[in-house]
């Protein structure tokens, strides 16, 4: 509003009621230019909003635990645990650290973790017993 | 593998000795992604990694020293160097001038740009400094800025545990925009003022 209410101002007096001088059109543009660095930086804060509003999940990164991946997801820790082959117990390692002593890219780790967040995740994820079936029944 | 990651790896590993050092030299004007740290900070404590008043306590501290050590080195290394450039190629009467600002408009500055507008944080520490601004004044205005600041990222970082990249995106983006519109305004304002009919042309 007040961007507009100025240039109506500006072109009112470009047409023709008092000379600009240098100094005023140089804070002509330090205005536009500042204001369009505003308008860049709100649409940059809005972005990771409506991100993190339609995709729940922020990327796994080299510097989480498994405790903190299995907290931003929601999963159980047991899971990522398994899916890395290691005990069900707490393990304050980074990924990076875990990935170094397993030998793998970190790249590698994030893919089974999210495979195995999937698997997690399934509406009716598969039962460790077999299915009990009563029509089957001997 | 970048910086972040190895911040937070380490605040992972070896806990507030390292959010501590983090904290303290970012303040003097080392520009590591502090932000996300003491959001991740929160996240730990909300996931039992770290104790939350000790981080607080720990965090407060250092950025408080770090200022202190920015203003310093400032006002008694840097003001010695500019005064013997005024004597030699004069100017003292601007530097007067910048001083009188920074008197009279320097508190309010500080402090927001304690905990708002972050990434002005170390550039006001030099300036005061160098302007002289009473030491116990800038301690009366930094000290409750770092603890707000602390605070509100720490409960951040624990209310939205779960997404700590997020959460640190959107801060540092809307401190950028808050300077941004802060000075857009005083621009905008000054053209009105241009334009105002009868206005001055100064």
């Amino acid at each position: 509003m007040t961007a507009y209410w100025v240039l109506m101002r500006m072109s009112r007096q470009l047409h023709g009621m008092k000379k600009i001088t240098w100094r005023q059109s140089v804070v002509a543009v330090a205005f536009l230019v500042s204001l369009s660095l505003a308008i860049f930086f709100v649409v940059r804060a809005v972005r990771p909003m409506i991100y993190w509003h339609y995709h729940q999940d922020e990327p796994i990164r080299g510097w989480m635990t498994l405790g903190y991946v299995a907290h931003s997801y929601h999963v159980p820790p047991h899971v990522l645990h398994q899916a890395l082959g290691l005990p069900d117990q707490p393990d304050r390692r980074p990924l990076r650290e875990i990935a170094k002593a397993q030998n793998r890219s970190i790249e590698e780790i994030r893919n089974l973790l999210l495979e195995a967040i999937v698997q997690a995740r399934r509406p009716y994820p598969a039962s460790p017993s077999p299915p009990i079936n009563p029509g089957a029944s001997p | 593998m970048s910086l972040t990651d190895q911040l937070l790896e380490a605040v992972l590993l070896y806990g507030l000795p390292v959010l501590f050092g983090v904290i303290l030299i970012a303040s003097v004007g080392v520009p590591f992604p502090i932000s996300l740290t003491l959001v991740a900070a929160g996240s730990f404590v909300k996931q039992g990694e770290m104790k939350l008043v000790p981080v607080i306590i720990a965090a407060s501290i250092a950025a408080i020293l770090g200022d202190q050590i920015g203003y310093g080195l400032s006002r008694w290394g840097g003001r010695s160097l500019v005064d013997r450039i005024t004597r030699r190629l004069g100017g003292a009467a601007k530097i007067r001038r910048a001083e009188a600002v920074s008197k009279k408009w320097g508190g309010p500055g500080i402090f927001f740009s304690r905990w708002l507008v972050t990434a002005l944080g170390p550039w006001l520490n030099f300036t005061s400094g160098m302007a002289r601004y009473p030491w116990r004044r800038f301690i009366v205005w930094d000290a409750p800025g770092q603890v707000l600041w602390v605070v509100l990222y720490v409960t951040l970082g624990y209310v939205f545990s779960d997404r700590v990249q997020y959460i640190a995106e959107i801060l540092g983006n809307l401190g950028w925009a808050i300077l941004a519109l802060m000075v857009a305004t005083i621009f905008g304002w000054k053209l009105i003022r241009y334009f105002r009919p009868g206005g001055s042309v100064a």
